[in-house]
């Protein structure tokens, strides 16, 4: 079998009347070329977005239809549509046609410099200001600061990734918004940023909206703790169950002192009570590190995985 | 032996088009509890499937305290009956009966039953002829109902919890026979009690599951009232259920919201107890001091639990896939798409 070049991988979900333009918007982007792929994930759509595909599928046979069992979300229908590319570089991108499939070959170039990833960075974007591009500018900060990658426009679908770590990459949950510190944190991957065009949406309905923050956040919080502690949870609980420590001895610092100055009954109970109750929260974190080390040591067995090795040539 | 019979209908299947195609329909019957006479049993479901020209083979998969009902069946086993005989050395769930079942099974389409009688045998060639038209998962569904008024209200009560938390509407889960290809019970991890829940579970996975009106048994009409840790273990189950269709790969966004409200209302008392303090009050002898601390650990407990989870899930995450391809993309193959960039 050949080697590919390039899959560009797209998930579509309810995007019947994009299909055909995006598709030749694609061609048209990589025209010269025979040695490309172009991989479309139907997430399960309720109307002819299938169909629309299948048919390019029959006038191109370089375009690929990967249809799900049924909407799955964007995370899973990329990790489908990643698993089914064959190229040498993958470029996802959204089917929706805000993405401009003519930025591709500046993000390929931008690879062959030396980068694992290559993300684009919507420079004038074309969304609604107040429901979209506030919530994303701060989201984007908070993205930034937590994960330490440095990454201004996180929600940007148009990515180049080498093969390297397509292969490390698993996503599951809503983990799509946050792919370059998940690629950071597991494959140690070398991530820039490219400025990229935006449309406005021509067809079709938005399929976001703003009720996503609290999500967003226990996400964050999961994906620092996950970069920080994947190798050793028994270092994160230990450090929680030494803040629990430290609260118990200083509560029962005040349990002793109150007992030597007063005098009524109830305080015989509720200092040294709180005191216990702090111990036992320590307690309860240290034996479920332990725990966790035990329960991970397996997985470990099993998955051979390591980052992405350089070699300066 | 599963694996052979496969290959055989897939050729089948593309070999002779117009030609009418001969299944092979395996009954698994769970002798799991309430057992009566196995062989009136199978004379009773087999009727309809021999009237109406469909191959079959019936398998009783039985608990070892049934043993003693199986030898029957074993007797007419050895005279050619269609019948295999199969006896746990141990006890085990209801899910492993179905496991051991279809292991055994040679047929292209599996029917469960249960060892009791829950619909008219005429329900069998229907829920079949639904499978062969394209359902995964067809569910026998008793309508109309004939029984005591207390049984339709337990069920009515158990369905409108399940919908509220799945999200699916099934009006009978609970009714256990079912017919489906065998594929879905490759693909869906059931265990424990959750062979009830397979079709929860197929409908998240995205197989066509559908149920179909079969007229009650009369010998189902008996007014059941169960005992209390029945009733108990069944609302364990469903929390179970609900926790791993909803949370299975982000468990914190379960122990986190329950941990945070917990932690909020516990540091907000703690809070209020230092602003008194401050302002010269003692509150040493005060028990919200101690309600405080209890929320605040409590509520650190369920984060750190979900973050272990959290933790656990990512680093299964390499091995498992969060979706499934439309079932006619996974009939024409590629078992395992990963392996498609490096051949």
């Amino acid at each position: 079998m050949s080697e590919l070049a390039l899959s560009v991988v797209a998930p579509l979900f309810n995007e019947e009347e994009n299909v055909r333009p995006f598709v030749a918007a694609v061609q048209a982007a990589l025209e010269p070329g025979d040695d490309w792929e172009l991989v479309l994930v139907d997430d399960g759509s309720r109307d002819g977005t299938a169909a629309a595909i299948e048919e390019m599928t029959r006038k191109d046979r370089r375009v690929r239809l990967i249809p799900l069992a049924r909407n799955y979300g964007q995370t899973a229908a990329l990790q489908a549509g990643l698993d089914h590319a064959r190229g040498e570089v993958v470029v996802t991108l959204d089917g929706d046609l805000q993405n401009d499939p003519a930025d591709i070959p500046r993000l390929i170039v931008k690879l062959d410099e030396g980068y694992d990833i290559v993300s684009g960075y919507r420079e004038r974007r074309q969304d609604r200001w107040l429901t979209r591009k506030v919530p994303s500018w701060v989201a984007n900060r908070l993205i930034r600061w937590i994960t330490g990658v440095p990454i201004r426009d996180n929600g940007c679908a148009l990515k180049a990734y080498r093969r390297d770590v397509v292969e490390r990459l698993h996503l599951y949950s809503d983990l799509h918004r946050f792919i370059t510190a998940v690629a950071a944190a597991t494959a140690g991957a070398r991530i820039t940023e490219v400025p990229v065009r935006h449309h406005a949406r021509q067809r079709g309905q938005s399929k976001y909206g703003l009720s996503r923050t609290l999500k967003v956040l226990v996400d964050l919080l999961t994906i620092k703790m996950i970069r920080t502690f994947r190798e050793r949870p028994l270092v994160m609980f230990g450090l929680g169950a030494t803040a629990a420590a430290t609260l118990a001895v200083s509560f029962g610092v005040a349990a002793l002192a109150s007992l030597s100055f007063q005098t009524a009954k109830a305080q015989a109970f509720v200092f040294p009570s709180a005191t216990l109750l702090w111990f036992e929260l320590a307690g309860y974190l240290l034996m479920l590190g332990l725990i966790g080390e035990v329960a991970l040591r397996e997985v470990r067995q099993s998955s051979n995985e390591i980052p992405i090795v350089h070699e300066e040539p | 032996m599963v694996v052979a019979s496969k290959t055989n209908t897939s050729t089948r299947r593309t070999g002779e088009g117009a030609e009418q195609v001969r299944r092979l329909v395996s009954v698994i019957v769970l002798v799991n509890e309430r057992a009566e006479s196995l062989v009136e049993l199978y004379e009773e479901y087999s009727a309809p499937l021999r009237t109406n020209g469909i191959d079959h083979e019936f398998i009783f998969v039985a608990q070892p305290w049934f043993s003693r009902l199986l030898e029957p069946v074993r007797s007419l086993a050895r005279n050619g009956t269609p019948i295999r005989a199969v006896e746990l050395a141990q006890p085990s769930t209801e899910a492993t009966l179905v496991k051991v079942g279809a292991k055994v099974a040679q047929g292209d389409i599996l029917v469960t039953l249960p060892s009791y009688r829950r619909v008219e045998a005429s329900a069998l060639p229907t829920l079949i002829e639904q499978v062969e038209a394209g359902v995964d998962l067809a569910l026998a569904r008793r309508w109309p109902r004939s029984d005591s008024w207390i049984n339709r209200i337990q069920s009515r009560l158990f369905h409108a919890l399940l919908g509220r938390l799945s999200g699916e509407r099934l009006e009978d889960v609970a009714c256990g026979v079912r017919a489906m290809r065998p594929e879905l019970l490759d693909q869906i991890t059931i265990y424990g009690d959750f062979y009830r829940f397979l079709p929860l579970f197929a409908l998240r996975e995205g197989y066509r599951v559908a149920e179909f009106d079969c007229p009650q048994h009369p010998k189902d009409r008996g007014r059941r009232i169960y005992s209390p840790g029945v009733y108990l273990r069944r609302m364990i189950d469903v929390l179970g259920l609900y926790f791993l269709l909803r949370f299975t790969d982000k468990p914190l966004r379960f122990f986190g919201l329950i941990g945070s409200v917990v932690c909020l209302a516990g540091a907000g008392i703690l809070v209020v107890l230092l602003a008194q303090r401050l302002a010269g009050y003692g509150i040493a002898d005060r028990p919200l001091l101690l309600l405080g601390v209890v929320l605040l650990v409590l509520g650190t407990q369920a984060v750190a639990l979900g973050l272990m989870g959290e933790i656990i899930v990512h680093l299964h995450a390499s091995g498992r896939r969060g979706y499934r391809l439309r079932s006619s993309a996974a009939s024409t193959g590629h078992p395992d798409p990963r392996k498609d960039g490096s051949d």
